[in-house]
């Protein structure tokens, strides 16, 4: 899977470094003094890097949980997000981590102590549950053989009963919450796009019904969902493409049992937008009616309403309304 | 365009003919090799010498996304002689300063950790790769380039139980030529980078046809430099060199026609 595993010279003695080379004995090792030699120079070319991305191994220092920014959330009052991983398996054209980072290598931060530690502080600091998100800086599951979070991590937030994970998915990678009890203070929330979209725009994410396949299951083992369709993408036609992914989601899912549903307006700062574009020039979803407004790229205000609000319309049809979000980040 | 770099003319000898540099010149002091898409550098030994020559070729031609190849013979503490390693650190002796060159997507050559000393290495203390030239040419190459197209491509002359002061120019130009297989598939496959990546920097395919149609402003040309991008990714089976718009009279109207067209035209991402 790697022919290169880079080390950063803190880390190489973590019983968590020493487990993962020893399950890639074939890849060759290289060491440095911090991730950010690797990591952080200029002029390396994302998408040719994506091609073939390398695992770097990593401690997080400094501020290891961040405040969520405002509107961002599901309910709760107090929301933060904590990232054990930079970029994802996955090749999404509207991600914005192709933009944000420089380098499409793998950043695999091993010190979950250090995370869990930082978590229960925040946690336990005030009464009132915190939400932990997880999956804003990669996806939560989809490297789950490799980096085993969730393996770690839900045996931790069990024991945390003022903490409240989302865990955020494209994955149908499952089978460790499938092997233990549901949590009640954890959300697994996969994210979907219509299915012409999926095909021209997720590279490499499993095909819808694989991924409602494996929420069925979670469903069905006494997990609490969630359904995320974020970004939404304007296209022609895109009525008929929502309405019928909705009727296909909520075909399959149990929408009453479900935890939260939420819908987020594709929206790029402008320069991860000039980055990204300027990475791939024929992307026909960067030639979209699009507007900077404060900083912020996104669709034509009249086409942006008119498409949150269809989606809105249509998913009140099949969830209540109290499990209705919808992303209010400011622009 | 590749640029390929060796210190001595016995590295270069091998290369010259397989890699069809058929094209001698003597230009600012050095020896070029060359043909239309490739160039072969003699510098000298040393960072400096290969830094100064990095600079002058990016100077000849400063297209962008041009890959960049030094390739030599080294030192190493423990490797076979003849072997041939990539790259992946590299460490400059003097300063303690590392680079990390990119994994070449499709490529599985060996790779190995770099040090680049200021002179021959006879002790060679840990076991890596030593050589003189890597650290003057890649932070510079790598100003001119992405880096995932800059690599350090070595073949084992010495080490410690075969040290350099045996090591003869015939030796090193028999060593090389025994790794052009590899060789030639690093070139191909950094050519094929290179011209991913400059395939990318087509901006509208008509643009000339636009500037000697209509005056544009600077500030015009780039705003239809993006909108062509943006009707290529859009509309690529629609041209956009079409009658209407050739009634319009002058650059503003032009901007305009385009604008409207694709903010108008269904937006279909299949």
């Amino acid at each position: 899977m790697f022919t290169h595993i880079y080390i950063e010279d803190s880390i190489a003695e973590h019983p968590r470094t020493q487990d993962l080379c020893a399950r890639f004995p074939d890849a060759t090792r290289v060491a440095c003094a911090h991730y950010g030699e690797v990591f952080n120079p200029k002029a390396q070319d994302f998408r040719l890097q994506k091609a073939q991305p390398s695992l770097i191994l990593a401690g997080k220092q400094g501020k290891l949980v961040l405040e969520a920014p405002q509107g961002y959330g599901i309910g709760g009052d107090r929301n933060y997000y904590f990232s054990h991983m930079l970029n994802c398996l996955y090749d999404c054209r509207y991600c914005f981590l192709q933009g944000m980072y420089r380098s499409a290598n793998y950043v695999l931060f091993v010190n979950y102590e250090s995370f869990e530690d930082e978590i229960s502080r925040l946690a336990e600091s005030d009464p009132r549950p915190a939400w932990f998100f997880s999956g804003y800086d990669c996806d939560s599951l989809a490297l789950e053989p490799v980096s085993g979070f969730a393996t770690h991590f839900l045996p931790f937030f069990a024991a945390q009963p003022h903490a409240r994970l989302e865990l955020r998915t494209k994955s149908t990678q499952v089978r460790t919450l499938l092997n233990r009890q549901p949590l009640t203070n954890v959300v697994v929330a996969f994210s979907f796009t219509p299915r012409e979209m999926h095909r021209s725009l997720e590279h490499r994410v499993p095909a819808l019904e694989r991924r409602l396949d494996a929420m069925v299951q979670l469903q069905q083992a006494g997990w609490s969902l969630g359904v995320r369709f974020d970004p939404l993408i304007y296209q022609q036609n895109y009525q008929t493409h929502y309405r019928e992914l909705f009727c296909e989601v909520f075909r399959r899912l149990d929408a009453d049992r479900l935890h939260s549903v939420s819908l987020g307006p594709f929206r790029l700062p402008r320069d991860y937008f000039r980055t990204i574009s300027r990475l791939y020039p024929n992307e026909a979803l960067f030639a979209s009616p699009l507007t900077v407004t404060n900083g912020m790229v996104s669709y034509r205000q009249d086409l942006e309403s008119e498409l949150t609000g269809f989606c809105t319309g249509e998913l009140r049809s099949h969830v209540p309304e109290s499990l209705l979000f919808p992303c209010t980040v400011a622009a | 365009m590749i640029n390929i770099v060796t210190a001595f003319p016995g590295e270069a000898r091998p290369l010259i003919e397989p890699l069809g540099l058929t094209d001698r010149a003597a230009r600012g002091g050095y020896t070029l090799y060359h043909n239309d898409h490739r160039r072969l550098l003699i510098s000298g030994a040393g960072k400096v010498q290969t830094a100064a020559a990095v600079g002058w070729l990016r100077g000849a031609d400063p297209a962008r996304h041009q890959a960049w190849l030094n390739i030599g013979i080294a030192g190493h503490g423990n490797g076979h002689i003849g072997a041939g390693l990539l790259a992946h650190r590299i460490t400059d002796m003097a300063t303690g300063k590392n680079w990390y060159p990119p994994q070449v997507h499709g490529l599985s050559l060996p790779t190995d950790n770099l040090l680049s000393v200021d002179r021959p290495e006879t002790g060679y203390p840990v076991n890596c790769l030593y050589d003189m030239e890597a650290a003057g040419f890649y932070p510079v190459a790598c100003r001119t380039t992405t880096t995932e197209l800059v690599q350090c491509y070595k073949v084992i002359s010495d080490n410690r139980d075969n040290p350099v002061a045996g090591v003869t120019q015939e030796q090193g130009e028999a060593l090389i030529a025994d790794r052009l297989t590899d060789i030639c598939r690093l070139v191909t496959a950094l050519e094929r980078l290179s011209d991913r990546v400059t395939s990318r920097q087509i901006a509208g395919n008509s643009l000339a046809r636009f500037t000697n149609h209509w005056h544009f402003t600077v500030s015009q040309r780039h705003q239809l430099e993006r909108l062509l991008v943006r009707w290529d990714a859009r509309l690529p089976d629609q041209p956009v060199w079409c009658d209407e718009l050739q009634t319009r009279q002058q650059a503003s109207q032009v901007l305009h026609w385009l604008e409207h067209r694709l903010d108008t035209e269904p937006v279909r991402l299949d």
